[in-house]
């Protein structure tokens, strides 16, 4: 045996093994410093007024409660539309499609949207919707973040679908179900689990995008209501951090953080909870 | 090479498969194959791994439609008529020829939704009536003493071969005409494999059954008549006791003694 | 008798329904499951008509030079693209460069060092990481990084670098705080926990038993990564990093607020440049005139173009490394 090469060769995975411990090392390190100044400015002002009062401009005590309201509606809609859309596209690509050209095509389309820059997105909506509304509206907003759904969801349903194991369907199809109950009342059973993962990583992402509703719900420091709000100008959570955070003064700035806290609470929260989903995987 | 097997005159044919051929794409897994599956008996197909015994059997039902690229040419006549022509509606072929799998396969909803599952496809029928036939296809299947109890629960929280005898069930409950078992005892131990042995012999006063296994003690145990089969071919067909005493090809006897497979 | 014929005739008769009812819902469900497969090929064709057609006056207008010029001149009505194409792959490359290799070895930290009981949570952290909304990295960069970075870091190194040749250009003053190459940090930053999860990922696609046969001949475990595990999963792993390049590209938030938004091309990292989603996202709703949103979409419309390059090779990228795992586990 060749002790010197041997030497080295121990040497050589010394070394990266060091480094690659650096590497984990100095990345979450670096991490979990964004996540504690997150809290500790998020935690400093925070108070249940950021629920109560709306924005309001600098230095009269506003909340978040219309940004907050607003974000809920889009989100809400957006799902609401988005994951049906999402779940019987996946089904096609797990079910009908498998190796057909066709399928290829909506599979890459679609990985494509998945990954496609979100302020695109808005663009594409903006140009769709508000010139022929007139204005920027709720509305656009909850389109754009649909769009931004969609293709979250198909990624999921297919995954897990292809999961279920093909004999499953076989020993319903043994039975003489047709294939469109089948997958209703088999696949989709087996792969339930899986598919609330999607549309809560779906809500998850949604949740803090803030690109896409730049030129679509634009923002509003007033409450907006119910139905006829979602026809005008809208706030959301994301667009106030991003105005108060580019506003000059302090009140706004700290407003802002305790928004970022809020969004990244809520997005920690509901990929824990899909993450749970997921484990109850069939 | 004989294919085609000798027809016992004195017995009714259900199923009678002749000159029958299958692709999986290019490759030619079957090679006219051409035997008759007698009323109410069991037959057994024999062979070794690759002999294309699940094949014939997934042509049975047409389950392998399934899946794209697989074809089959000949013809299978149910009761005098070829289901394999267009015409055939194959959800109502599969309700009349029913299968159980080589690993248990209980939907992921309630023991009870398991066997109402399939009745609740064809028939519409009151929630008493329902009731009483998820008990009898229970009882049939030598299952509702253990599962009466927890008909609520998941059909998956059954052990192994209590899922198996609960698919066994499922099968039964559409009352199908004829039940094909691809290998159904490979996945359990022997005590849930001697249940289901037992249950095979109950439900063949009733039921046209045709069982593929790998095993050939349970082979001669359940199956009144025996096809082996080897590379895509049909080498022998017969009675079971014939078959295993008296084998009239070489290569049958030095599968079933044990020289080669 | 007559009672059997009967009930066998009802029979009969609700099985005929029920295959009526069934080939009526495969019909239906099979519209249904391929008309939302329609969706999404009609949406994405909709993106990139609605681009062009938005985009169609600026590219009348500017013709190649739109690409190639670095005037953008709202008042004027000139508009060239060039400032932010540049500022948009420098970041973006600055950002791989920094945060590829250090993605990298936390996977491997992940698959083979990371004693068990800490694989998992981990692993988890990590996942949720990459789930934290861009915006959140952007004003942790503006309040917290910017002004540490402008007061403490950025001298030294203008400092330390001020008589190596190409490197006191690279990294010329003055401390603005903002600007390139603090873009370039924090992009680094908001792609490690993607690039990490996703190379993991990867990784764990390497059938066990290759590995086992690697280990039994008496390789180290970073003769294992590097002759093996890197290898199989290469495809893979170009795949990943390709996906984090089309993320870093397209990212707006964690942008806008840290570079600066200024539309010259400097030699500095140092200066204050612009990406083409930071230039989109801060002028769109304040844009007039005629050629000005027209301008704008065009950027889209070359974001849409590079961005699209980028993940399609990485996703057939990918597809094969899923081919070879599929066919490797079969």
């Amino acid at each position: 045996m060749n002790r010197v090469l041997y030497a080295r060769r121990r040497i050589t995975n010394n070394v990266f093994l060091i480094l690659s411990l650096m590497a984990a090392a100095i990345g979450l390190g670096w991490l979990t410093l964004i996540l504690s100044t997150l809290v500790t400015n998020g935690a400093v002002g925070f108070s249940f007024r950021i629920f109560t009062e709306i924005t309001k401009s600098s230095g009269s005590n506003g909340g978040l409660a219309n940004a907050i309201g607003g974000s809920l509606i889009m989100t809400s809609i957006a799902v609401v539309v988005g994951t049906p859309i999402g779940i019987m596209d996946g089904t096609y690509l797990a079910e009908y499609g498998r190796d057909r050209l066709s399928a290829f095509l909506v599979r890459f389309v679609n990985d494509i949207l998945l990954s496609a820059p979100s302020i695109l997105i808005g663009l594409f909506v903006y140009e769709v919707l508000v010139p022929r509304m007139g204005h920027f509206s709720g509305i656009a907003g909850a389109a754009a973040l649909a769009v931004i759904v969609i293709p979250v969801v198909v990624r999921t349903t297919e995954n897990m679908l292809l999961l279920v194991p093909n004999t499953l369907r076989e020993a319903a199809a043994a039975l003489g179900s047709p294939r469109s109950h089948i997958i209703r009342s088999v696949t989709w059973r087996a792969a339930r689990a899986g598919i609330v993962t999607g549309a809560l990583l779906a809500i998850a992402r949604i949740s803090g995008e803030t690109a896409p509703l730049l030129f679509t719900a634009f923002g509003n420091n007033g409450w907006v209501s119910g139905l006829t709000g979602l026809n005008s100008p809208m706030a959301s959570l994301p667009l106030v951090i991003y105005n108060d955070a580019l506003s000059p003064s302090d009140d706004l700035h700290q407003l802002a953080w305790e928004g970022a806290l809020l969004i990244t609470l809520a997005v920690l929260t509901l990929s824990i909870v899909a993450r749970f989903f997921e484990s109850r995987r069939y | 090479m004989n294919s085609m097997a000798p027809v016992d005159q004195n017995q009714k044919v259900r199923i009678d498969i002749h000159d029958l051929s299958f692709y999986y794409g290019a490759f030619k897994a079957l090679k006219n194959v051409s035997l008759p599956l007698y009323d109410r008996k069991v037959t057994a197909f024999i062979g070794p791994s690759g002999c294309g015994k699940s094949t014939l059997l997934r042509v049975l039902n047409r389950i392998y439609e399934l899946y794209p690229k697989q074809r089959a040419e000949g013809k299978v006549l149910l009761d005098g008529v070829n289901i394999l022509e267009g015409k055939q509606d194959i959800n109502l072929l599969r309700a009349r020829v029913g299968m159980v799998f080589q690993k248990p396969t209980p939907f992921p909803m309630t023991i009870y939704d398991n066997i109402a599952y399939g009745i609740k496809l064809y028939e519409r029928t009151r929630k008493s009536i329902l009731d009483d036939r998820v008990e009898e296809a229970l009882t049939r299947a030598a299952l509702w003493n253990e599962v009466k109890g927890k008909l609520k629960e998941s059909g998956l929280s059954l052990s192994g071969g209590q899922q198996q005898r609960l698919c066994i069930a499922r099968t039964v409950a559409t009352k199908p005409e004829v039940i094909l078992l691809d290998e159904p005892c490979s996945a359990l131990d022997p005590i849930s494999t001697a249940k289901i042995e037992e249950l095979i012999d109950e439900l063949a006063n009733e039921y046209t059954i045709v069982i593929v296994t790998h095993n050939m003690q349970q082979a001669s145990r359940v199956s009144d008549h025996t096809a082996f089969m080897f590379l895509g071919e049909l080498v022998e067909f017969g009675t079971t006791e014939k078959l295993f005493t008296a084998p009239q090809n070489k290569r049958t006897e030095e599968y079933i003694t044990g020289r080669f497979g | 008798m007559v009672d059997a014929a009967l009930s066998e005739n009802l029979a009969a008769t609700s099985r005929g329904a029920a295959l009526r009812r069934f080939g009526r819902s495969d019909l239906r469900f099979r519209f249904f499951t391929g008309s939302a497969a329609l969706l999404v090929v009609v949406i994405f064709a909709g993106l990139i008509a609605t681009l062009v057609v938005g985009a169609w006056p600026a590219i009348k207008a500017f013709g190649f030079d739109f690409l190639v010029t670095s005037s953008w001149n709202p008042v004027t009505e000139r508009f060239g693209a060039f400032p932010a194409i540049y500022g948009t792959v420098v970041s973006s490359a600055i950002a791989m460069l920094i945060a590829l290799p250090i993605g990298i070895g936390i996977a491997i930290f992940l698959t083979e060092l990371c004693p068990r009981s800490l694989k998992r949570p981990i692993g988890i952290a990590i996942e949720l990481l990459a789930g934290i909304p861009s915006i959140v990295y952007g004003i942790w960069g503006l309040f917290v990084f910017v002004p540490y970075f402008q007061q403490t870091i950025q001298p030294r190194i203008i400092d330390a670098f001020a008589n190596v040749p190409i490197l006191s250009t690279l990294f010329a003053g003055p401390p603005f705080g903002v600007g390139i190459f603090t873009a370039s940090l924090i992009l680094s930053i908001m792609i490690l926990p993607f690039i990490s999860a996703v190379t993991r990922d990867v990784f764990e696609t390497v059938p066990h038993t290759l590995k086992e046969a690697a280990y039994a001949i008496g390789c180290t475990t970073w003769e294992v990564m590097w002759n093996v595990v890197l290898p199989y999963s290469r495809s893979g792993v170009v795949g990943g990093a390709m996906l984090a390049l089309g993320r870093a590209l397209g990212e707006t938030m964690a942008v806008t607020f840290v570079i600066g938004n200024a539309h010259h091309i400097n030699s500095s990292l140092f200066s204050a440049g612009t990406t083409i989603s930071a230039t989109i996202a801060s002028e769109f709703t304040e844009a007039l005139g005629t050629l000005y949103i027209p301008a704008l979409i065009e950027l889209g419309l070359v974001l849409f173009g590079i961005t699209f390059i980028v993940l399609a090779i990485a996703q057939l990228m990918l597809y094969r490394l899923n081919r070879l795992a599929g066919g490797g586990s079969k």
